[in-house]
């Protein structure tokens, strides 16, 4: 019987305003869940995609030890993953009286497992047919036609082998981006390593397994692998070489925790409106109560119509969200053609989960609260306020630590967060408080627009502090994210500007640099300073020798080494992007000093005043170390380990480094640049720069989202809150009407109290803003502080504009009422 | 003590409810029977604890102290649920202030009750009390859109659909003119004779009270003998 009553008392409700803020509150909390945590996996699965494209592969493990069959076997077998092989050595090539160190990279014919080997039948990148990587034939990076003086066709030696060159090397998925410097690059087939007897015991050679796959096999098979690892295996960091791999955490932290915020706003709105909800119903309860029903079927009434909200919003919410994501995966797809879209249901369940929460903890409180009112409330005056209760608060407080649990998935950071909101809650309480106290009761005399404003306001302050908090966390929360969202994106842009340099030319000899700086000219191309280079191997470290090679063995008994030639330069300013850590920068004529980037410093300890010896073209030179420097890796600019000071390697024989901005539409430029200077390598970043601005793209969108989701929270907050005192101000405004109040005056008033109570939140939030931005200036961005002088306009702008509007909206249709109807709805009750 | 004729035993019922400073006694050493079918009249001035009384009676609240039996049930032992239940089964109740549902219509609230007894007929019985009261034109209208007496006839209407086997009536014309207060009048005593009900009435007009079988006096939260004392010199 229960289920009719429930089910016409449900429909009828639906006319008044809470279900409806309910509903919306909780589909606002479930979609925006879905969307975000499901757009930030597809954002962070193309990346993953995508660095899985600049590494061949899903996972790559690296050794300086055969290949172990074993790997492959479990690899194959038992977890269904796809495999490649690739070894790596640097080496001789020969053709008649000519000779060049190349590295050479022998493939097995299933590589590139991710990305795409692309080789022409021609000497020139530009132009050729398609060729394929077969047994017998060598493929060149483009220079090396030049210094090889062959053509496709000619034949070369490598070790005892003799092979065809098939052409040239127009893409390698999984090319090294530092190879500033480094020797020309050939691709050979694995099978034909053996004929080349290059495989000798101490020989220096890298080996690596690729492998590729559905990413749960990759995981278990990784787990698997981890316990058969040697000491010379490991496994290649992925996401390191994409350039802004940290920044995007940051981001994708930063848009959840955003989000939520948005999602506890949305949750007090649907709280604010459950205790409306309630308290409007506590007559009606007991009155059916005195009619004879019991505490169970008044649950089961509320009960089955919170259900019902709940399953509503759930329902849409989670369609909502999915097809936010689907938009956005669509979107992906647009510039990553070979995207693949997963499907996750982690968004969803979370999403739901989040419902459960929000529902349970901040809406079925008010609800249980309202079946135990007692059947003698029916002659009693009904209270006109809601209450909230202590069980209340708490649970509310517990649901948003629960969900800023569930969302940042650290117990830590999610009870620090909590206990920042509740201090701020705290404050603002004791700040509305300590301003109720300070405004003046009005005197007596004439009523006036000012005077019934305060009156109300002090009134209703006190009674719903709650409401001033709400209202300046959405104010706070909007602001912080518009001006967050500026910061974020001008961090961003600060890193790659427009029209930043795009492609780089390595390998430029001192006559080669007249030619280019001529071209340049002629083709109006910007070109940025030259950095000069010069190859040197690091001996010693205070006169103690240094191990070349990097084996693990004899580690305790030599300082560890570089392992490697390192690019040197000189250079008399401090390139951008580097910051002095320790000690000082050269002085004008500085001798033999060496600035020491941070990492490799800390590698090789080395500290301030330590005096390095270097080998460069077979002569030693020593530096002392003048300065300690943090480098930005992330910067797209040649960035070096050992700066040297200019008296050290001015007399060596240096190549040069410089980079200009080539709009994509004169490409072809790049064909006479390599005819003109073939043996100069062209570097194009032009795809880590277009993923970088799309991941820019991405995260805009996403903050325009969430500032989109938490203005909505924020205005559900206010039609909550106001609903929630339209009873109360029905029957003041049919007192007042009678009483003779014109209509201007109440309109005047109304409009003044909530322009009032705006411009207090709005107040409130600007100063938590600043005191915010401020903070993550400086900790985040390390910029220096600026107060953001907009910000104290619009805070309370924001506030007085968005409180007035809303509050205006709502209530003046009450205002519309005549003052005859309006009695007669106040005494009805 | 019960015998089947005894409906309704108070026994020195007392109740104080507790204010900001100390407590506060309303009713004092209340003790009546009631027979079944019998018609019965508290009158007395505004605050002497007419509604509070009346409220014990039907099981709406406990008494401080003293014993409640109503159909037989000790109502001062029982919760609020089983209350309730009782309330379903035996009572029917017209408020001072109606106290109609306003999200639902004429029809819906005098359904109501019978829904939650989970009364079969409960459609059929409301339209027989509409016309009976006079309002079936009205059957859709929500309270808002009725008329005092109207929703009066209303209440009135919802009290009876259960037939309850006692009735309590508070003030049931104290917002109604005199001609329509007549009719509500004449309702209840017809609706109680044709079905039997015991009837208790709170009123402060003399001539109901005197339509009444019994008349109880009510003064500062004690009865006073009704037989001393003329009912005229009570307005
Ligand atoms: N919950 C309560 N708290 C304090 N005082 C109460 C409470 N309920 C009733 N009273 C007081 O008890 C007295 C009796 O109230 P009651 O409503 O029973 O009077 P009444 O006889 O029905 O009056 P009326 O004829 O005006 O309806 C009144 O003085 C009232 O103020
Ligand atoms: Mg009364």
């Amino acid at each position: 019987m229960w289920a009719s009553i429930a089910w016409r008392l449900f429909w009828r409700e639906l006319r008044r305003g809470e279900l409806w803020v309910i509903a919306f509150a909780l589909f606002l909390a479930v979609g925006s869940v879905v969307s975000l945590s499901g757009i930030t996996e597809g954002v962070k699965s193309a990346l993953l995609q995508r660095s899985a494209q600049f590494n061949a592969a899903d996972k790559v493990l690296r050794s300086s030890q055969p290949f172990d069959e074993q790997l492959f076997e479990l690899a194959e077998q038992q977890h269904q993953l796809s495999t490649a092989r690739q070894m790596q050595f640097d080496s001789m090539l020969f053709s008649g009286d000519a000779m060049q160190l190349a590295t050479i990279k022998a493939v097995s014919s299933s590589y590139p497992l991710r990305g795409d080997l692309v080789l022409y039948r021609s000497e020139l990148v530009t132009a050729g047919e398609t060729a394929v990587l077969t047994p017998g034939q060598v493929f060149f990076e483009a220079r090396l036609f030049d210094l090889l003086g062959v053509k496709v066709g000619d034949e070369v030696e490598l070790g005892l082998a003799k092979l065809q060159v098939g052409g040239v090397i127009v893409n390698e998925p999984d090319a090294p981006l530092s190879v500033f410097g480094g020797s020309p690059r050939v691709i050979m087939h694995l099978d034909d390593v053996p004929a080349t007897d290059i495989v000798q015991p101490g020989s220096r050679i890298g080996y690596r397994y690729l492998f590729a796959g559905d990413t749960t096999a990759l995981a278990q098979f990784e787990a698997e692998a981890n316990d058969k690892l040697s000491v010379h295996q490991r496994w290649q960091k992925m996401d390191r070489e994409s350039a802004i791999g940290g920044a995007l955490e940051r981001a994708e932290r930063f848009l959840l925790l955003a989000g939520l915020l948005g999602i506890v706003l949305a949750a007090c709105a649907a709280a604010v409106a459950a205790s409306r909800y309630s308290q409007r119903h506590t007559r009606a309860v007991a009155i059916v109560k005195a009619l004879g029903a019991t505490t169970a079927q008044i649950r089961l009434i509320y009960g089955s119509h919170l259900l019902l909200v709940v399953l509503f919003s759930l329902v849409c919410g989670l369609v909502a969200g999915q097809l936010a994501i689907g938009a956005v995966q669509w979107g992906i797809n647009l510039y990553m053609a070979d995207y693949r879209a997963e499907f996750s249901i982690r968004p969803l369940w979370l999403g739901a989960l989040t419902c459960v929460i929000c529902a349970l903890l901040f809406a079925a409180r008010p609800m249980w609260r309202l079946a135990n009112t007692a059947a003698i409330e029916v002659l009693k005056q009904p209270a006109a306020q809601f209450v909230v209760d202590k069980l209340q608060w708490l649970t509310g407080a517990a649901a948003i630590w629960a969900l800023m649990w569930l969302f940042s998935g650290e117990l830590v950071l999610s009870i620090g967060l909590f206990l920042l909101c509740a201090g701020f809650a705290a404050l603002l309480i004791a700040t509305a408080a300590v301003i109720v106290r300070l405004v003046k009761p009005a005197a007596a005399g004439q009523a006036s627009a000012p005077k019934l404003a305060i009156a109300n306001l002090r009134r209703r302050l006190w009674a719903n502090s709650f409401q001033l908090i709400t209202f300046s966390l959405a104010i706070f929360l909007a602001l912080l994210l518009y001006f967050l969202r500026a910061e974020l994106i001008g961090q961003w842009q600060r890193q790659i500007p427009e029209g930043a340099p795009n492609q780089f030319l390595v390998n430029i000899n001192q006559q080669q640099r007249t030619v280019l700086n001529n071209f340049a000219r002629e083709q109006q191309l910007q070109l940025d300073q030259y950095y000069p280079v010069v190859r040197g191997r690091l001996l010693s470290i205070n006169d103690e020798q240094l191990q070349q090679e990097a084996t693990k063995e004899d580690r305790s008994q030599q300082r560890v080494g570089v392992g490697r030639e390192l690019n040197l330069t000189w250079l008399t300013a401090l390139p951008k992007n580097n910051h002095i850590l320790q000690g000082n920068w050269f002085t004008e004529g500085a001798t033999a000093q060496v600035s020491v980037e941070e990492e490799i410093a800390e590698r090789l300890e080395v500290k301030l005043g330590d005096s390095l010896a270097f080998s460069i073209g077979g002569q030693q030179v020593s530096a002392v170390v003048s300065s300690i420097r943090k480098v930005d890796w992330n910067s797209l600019q040649p960035n070096f380990y050992m700066i040297l000071s200019p008296d050290l390697l001015a007399d060596f024989p240096a190549t040069y480094i410089t980079a200009f901005y080539l709009p994509a539409e004169r490409n072809q430029l790049l064909n006479q640049l390599a005819r003109l200077l073939p043996t100069v390598s062209v570097i194009s970043v032009d795809n880590i720069i277009a993923q970088v601005n799309d991941i820019i793209d991405q995260v805009t969108v996403a903050l325009s989202f969430i500032l989109l989701i938490i203005c909505l929270a924020a205005a559900l907050v206010l039609v909550a809150q106001v609903q929630a005192t339209l009873e109360q101000r029905e029957q003041e405004l049919a007192i007042l009407r009678t009483l003779g109040a014109r209509y201007a005056l109440l309109r005047n008033a109304l409009l003044l109290e909530f322009a009032l109570l705006g411009a207090m939140a709005g107040g409130f939030a600007t100063l938590l803003a600043e005191l915010m931005l401020l903070l993550v200036q400086q900790r985040v961005f390390e910029l220096p502080f600026t107060p953001h002088y907009s910000l104290w306009w619009m805070g309370p702008a924001l506030g007085i504009g968005m409180v007035t509007l809303l509050g205006w909206w709502q209530l003046r249709r009450l205002l519309s009422i005549p003052g005859a109807q309006l009695m007669r709805r106040v005494l009805q009750g | 003590m019960n015998t089947p004729e005894v409906h309704i035993n108070a026994v020195r019922l007392a109740k104080s409810v507790k204010l900001t400073e100390g407590s506060l006694t309303i009713l004092h050493d209340i003790s009546l029977t009631i027979n079944r079918g019998e018609t019965v009249a508290i009158v007395g001035a505004s605050g002497s604890g007419k509604s509070t009384l009346l409220s014990l009676l039907a099981g709406l609240d406990v008494p401080s102290s003293g014993e409640v039996h109503l159909a037989g049930q000790a109502l001062h032992r029982l919760s609020e649920d089983e209350r309730a239940a009782i309330r379903a089964e035996h009572v029917g109740f017209v408020f001072q202030s109606f106290l109609l549902l306003p999200s639902l219509t004429a029809i819906e609230n005098i359904t109501l009750p019978a829904e939650l007894a989970g009364v079969k007929d409960a459609r059929e019985r409301a339209l027989t009390l509409l016309k009976q009261v006079g309002l079936s034109e009205r059957a859709d209208f929500y309270p808002a859109q009725l008329s005092g007496g109207e929703q009066q006839r209303v209440a009135i209407a919802r009290a009876f659909i259960t037939r309850p086997a006692v009735l309590f009536a508070d003030e049931p014309s104290a917002n109604l003119d005199a001609v329509t207060g007549q009719k509500i009048e004449d309702l209840l005593f017809r609706l109680n004779a044709e079905q039997g009900t015991t009837l208790v009435l709170v009123t402060h007009n003399d001539e109901l009270a005197r339509r009444c079988q019994r008349q109880c006096r009510m003064q500062a939260g004690r009865f006073i003998d009704t037989t001393t004392q003329d009912l005229a010199d009570v307005g």
